[in-house]
């Protein structure tokens, strides 16, 4: 039946497209769901535009979605730090200075996708499909924007790279890498 | 005196009120200079003018701004409900400014405007670290800062983070930022939550009307729409707004009743509208009298003396009353010559009173004597001028009632002298064993207990202070002042190392002296050697960050306290600056909160004494202290009146005098036995209400002793009691404490001279008497 077909085929040509294009947000957030808790190694790398040279560091991480990121440096500097909701805690046991838990909770917030929350202070713009996506952040109020030009996030399964550019041409560039997820964390 | 110079005196009273009015109006022209504060009643050489500087400069936070602290589950909606309605307050021009989302306190960045200063300013402990000369020991820490993902690492300007250890030291806001709102979390408490916070910001004055209305109308709403949020309210606008609300609900109740129960009586016994306006008239010529002589003579007025000083005047009402009784019973027959004596009489007693007020040292008593002394006066050459001019028709009925009246009322055995001894003994020694007084602020605190207990949470809550208990520190010039600061702060933190619960807000911690800020640049100096040299290596950085680095440092400017009072974060200390003494000095405070209470105050006023140029102020202790110095002065200034007008009395009564002094003073006794057992504390309002009672009761002996045998001045007493009883007495029923215990003293009082008088009537000599007085 030429027709049926006709039909059947249109509705794959029409559907395939739209649930291609139906990755959304949510649909992200979902995927990265899946996966509660990471661990991986990161390289860390700070251009600093005044200066011409960078901040190199590498080390490892742990993520407990919704908990804790736990930021290991390995080079050149031994540092265990580690972010929650509430604070900014390092090696020493200290708190961060002030404004500190806000840098705490951005971090956490993009790590986690957790696209709600960003979406009160940025635009949110989502490129790609669920094997290569890209979120590009752009802070909405003029405040934000005086410290931060704006953000993108990039992977798949979960977040590979993050790039944080901020308006006096300094770039923060993180690579989270060799990423497995940890059982009963 | 003639006939003809009775009139000519008349209109002469009439040409000095019509002065008085022009005076008046000219005096007014700019509106009415009014004092509220209570200090302004003191002798000068007892204010103390940069204390009230100080109390204003710390109270105006919570006078011209409001906090709301909303809890709610679903709290993003709810704020932004309220924010929203809040905002078009702002928009309307109510309210100068709403700030309740995350990015209405976001200040510019600190490391933008304090940059330049940051190598002059260094906390203690670095001091020390670098003193030491262990400045490698904070190559480390700034090496994990420079890799840390969420610092801001700047290299050439500040690789050793010196700003945000430094920041990091000074008082910290607990309002914070989360779900876009300016959020208060107290999550690690017992039973925290999220409490949103929205900052509102006034125009004008706290106690402006409509303002008031649109504020508590907006909030009305908002709670009906979300009554399963949880508002908590801080700020004098609610507190003033709530006393605004009562005050109108109380004249619409109280005032109205006592105001209908005053024209039904008046109506009742006189039957005859006009007896009604009559008795106004004098109430206001006296009123208007007082007012602009007290004004000529003192220059301003204070608010405290308008209000009691226009409820004294109130005592005229007897001379009114009396007047009228005996005109609307004698018609024609009325003299005047009959009453003077003891109208003059009762003139001259509660006029002696005030003027013994008035020489009191103390202007504020002064000042409201001169005003009440001015408006009986006024009111007395108006009842004796214009009154019996004024048509007056005798009224049958007015006669047959006051007969009744006299022969119900008669008792069946007099007082002796002897028994009212004993019972005036019994009395005072009641007193003395158990009246006592209390001149707090917190008994007169007229706001309702729901709303001092959202403000008491919302502090707690917030850590925040109405800057009530302060240190008050002097110096010759903003150096020396910076150095006293500092060491008193250094004082204070040894006194929490040592236990006391207290928190400071200090001016040094922002601003060290010259002298320090040129010896931290040297430290600097220190650690910007080979530290710096073996951080930047280290980081991997080129060599020439550490030349461009320490170029910074000679870049660096003092930091003066006017720098810093400009900056964002300096203006939220800027409350603590009083700037220039009177006295040529600078001045400034250090403002406490935390515990209370007679232990940490002993701690802190011993602190202030063993300093020099430092002074302990408690704000809510001081206001007490001065009630209680106005209610001491009183107390021992009316004794004396009372003792005067004594001896006036015994002069014109002989051994008769007992029967006047019995009722104010027996009333007197029996207020304050009242309150001794009922444990109602004395305080400055029930004392003045004392004065009410004593002049109203003292012209109740005078015209009783007078008239003795006359039924008019017993229904004139009745009424004037009566009336004065509805006017003052049913204040007792208010909620604002003030008016409550000038009425509770007035209900109390009166009715005491009311059932006094027909005790100590002087005895008929004659029983049969009485036939001949009812047809006299």
């Amino acid at each position: 039946m030429p027709l049926r077909r006709w039909l059947i085929t249109l509705l794959v040509l029409v559907l395939v497209p739209i649930s291609a294009q139906a990755f959304d947000l949510d649909d992200l957030q979902r995927q990265l769901a899946a996966t509660p808790s990471v661990a991986g190694r990161f390289e860390q790398q700070r251009e600093l535009a005044d200066l011409d040279s960078s901040l190199t560091s590498t080390g490892t991480f742990v993520f407990e979605r919704g908990k804790r990121v736990v930021w290991e440096l390995k080079t050149p500097v031994q540092e265990r730090i580690e972010l929650t909701p509430q604070a900014i805690t390092d090696g020493s046991g200290e708190t961060a200075p002030p404004g500190g838990e806000q840098v705490a909770q951005l971090f956490l917030q993009l790590l986690e996708g957790d696209w709600q929350a960003l979406e009160s202070r940025f635009t949110l713009q989502l490129s790609g499909d669920q094997d290569a996506w890209q979120v590009a952040l752009r802070p909405k109020e003029a405040a934000l924007r005086e410290r931060i030009a704006g953000i993108t996030l990039q992977g798949d399964r979960t977040i590979d790279h993050l790039d944080m550019r901020t308006p006096d041409g300094d770039r923060l560039k993180v690579r989270l890498f060799d990423q497995h997820p940890l059982n009963g964390a | 005196m003639t006939r003809a110079n009775y009139h000519r005196l008349g209109w002469l009273w009439f040409a000095v009120l019509t002065l008085c009015t022009l005076w008046l109006g000219w005096m007014l022209r700019q509106g009415l200079p009014a004092d509220t504060d209570l200090t302004a009643l003191l002798p000068a050489d007892r204010q103390a003018p940069l204390v009230e500087r100080a109390d204003r400069e710390l109270g105006r936070g919570f006078e011209n701004r409001f906090l709301l602290l909303l809890g709610d589950d679903d709290r993003v909606a709810t704020t932004q409900a309220l924010g929203k309605s809040l905002q078009t307050l702002v928009d309307e021009g109510q309210l100068a400014a709403i700030d309740w989302r995350e990015l209405d306190l976001a200040d510019a960045d600190p490391h933008g405007w304090m940059g330049p200063w940051r190598y002059r300013l260094l906390t203690p402990q670095w001091q020390q670290t670098l003193d030491d000369g262990d400045g490698r020991t904070l190559v480390e820490p700034a090496l994990r800062r420079l890799f840390s993902p969420t610092a801001r690492p700047d290299p050439v300007a500040d690789p050793f983070g010196l700003l945000d250890v430094w920041l990091s030291r000074l008082p910290q806001s607990p309002i914070g930022a989360a779900d876009g709102l300016l959020t208060l979390d107290t999550g690690d408490q017992p039973d925290g939550r999220q409490w949103s916070v929205l900052i509102g910001e006034l125009k004008g004055s706290p106690y402006d009307l409509p303002m008031q209305n649109a504020l508590h109308s907006t909030l009305a709403q908002f709670q009906q729409q979300h009554p399963e949020a949880e508002l908590l309210r801080s700020g004098l606008v609610f507190h003033a707004a709530a006393g605004a609300r009562q005050a109108k609900h109380e004249m619409s109740t109280i005032g109205a009743a006592s105001l209908l129960g005053v024209l039904l009586i008046i109506a009742f016994v006189f039957r005859s509208p006009r007896v009604l306006l009559q008795l106004m008239v004098p109430l206001l010529a006296g009123s208007l009298f007082a007012l602009t002589l007290t004004l000529g003579l003192f220059g301003r007025l204070h608010l405290l003396t308008l209000a009691f000083g226009a409820s004294l005047i109130g005592i005229a009402i007897d001379y009114v009353l009396h007047l009228q009784c005996d005109r609307a019973i004698a018609g024609r027959g009325f003299r005047l010559r009959r009453l003077l004596p003891s109208l003059v009489l009762g003139l001259i007693s509660s006029v002696i009173a005030y003027v013994a007020q008035a020489l009191t040292p103390m202007p504020g008593l002064r000042q409201m004597a001169a005003f009440a002394a001015f408006g009986l006066i006024g009111a007395w050459l108006t009842v004796v001028l214009w009154l019996p001019r004024f048509t007056l028709h005798a009224s049958p009925f007015t006669d047959r009632l006051a007969t009744r009246w006299w022969r119900l009322c008669q008792p069946r055995w007099q007082l002796p002298p002897w028994l009212a001894l004993i019972g005036a003994i019994a009395l005072v020694i009641v007193c003395a064993v158990r009246l006592t007084s209390d001149d707090s602020l917190e008994l007169l605190n007229p706001s309702p207990a729901a709303l001092m207990q959202d403000e008491q949470r919302v502090q707690q809550l917030l850590d925040r202070d109405t800057g009530s208990r302060y240190f008050l520190v002097q110096a010759e010039n903003t150096q020396a002042l910076l150095a006293r600061l500092d060491a008193l702060d250094a004082e204070l933190d040894r006194a929490i190392a040592d236990g006391l619960q207290i928190e400071y807000q200090s001016l040094a911690g922002s601003v060290p002296t010259m002298a320090e800020q040129q010896a931290n640049l040297a430290r600097v100096g220190k650690l910007y050697g080979a530290p710096l040299d073996d951080l930047v290596q280290r980081a991997g950085l080129p060599a020439e960050v550490a030349r461009k680095a320490r170029a910074q440092l000679g870049k660096s400017p003092p930091l003066t306290l006017d720098d810093w009072l400009g900056t964002p974060l300096g203006k939220l200390q800027q409350r603590l600056w009083l700037g220039r003494t009177p006295e040529g000095g600078v001045a400034a405070t250090v403002v406490i909160s935390g515990a209370r209470g007679a232990a940490p105050d002993k701690v802190l006023r011993d602190l202030a004494g063993a300093q020099a140029g430092v002074e302990y102020v408690d704000r809510v202790e001081r206001i007490g202290a001065l009630l209680g110095e106005l209610r001491r002065h009183t107390a021992v200034w009316v004794l004396a009146a009372m003792t005067l007008m004594t001896l006036a009395l015994i002069g014109r009564y002989r051994r008769h005098a007992w029967r006047v002094i019995v009722p104010p003073f027996g009333a007197t006794l029996i207020v304050l036995a009242s309150f001794a057992l009922a444990g109602v504390p004395l305080n400055i309002f029930n004392q003045l209400g004392l004065l009410l009672v004593l002049g109203i009761g003292l012209d109740a002996g005078i015209f009783n002793v007078e008239h003795a045998r006359k039924p008019s001045a017993w229904l004139a007493i009745t009424l004037s009691t009566l009336t004065s009883l509805l006017a003052f007495g049913m204040l007792a029923f208010s909620a604002t404490p003030a008016l409550h215990y000038l009425g509770l003293t007035c209900l109390i009082g009166l009715a005491s001279v009311w059932m006094l008088v027909p005790w100590v009537r002087p005895v008929d000599p004659n029983r049969t008497q009485r036939q001949e007085i009812e047809h006299e």
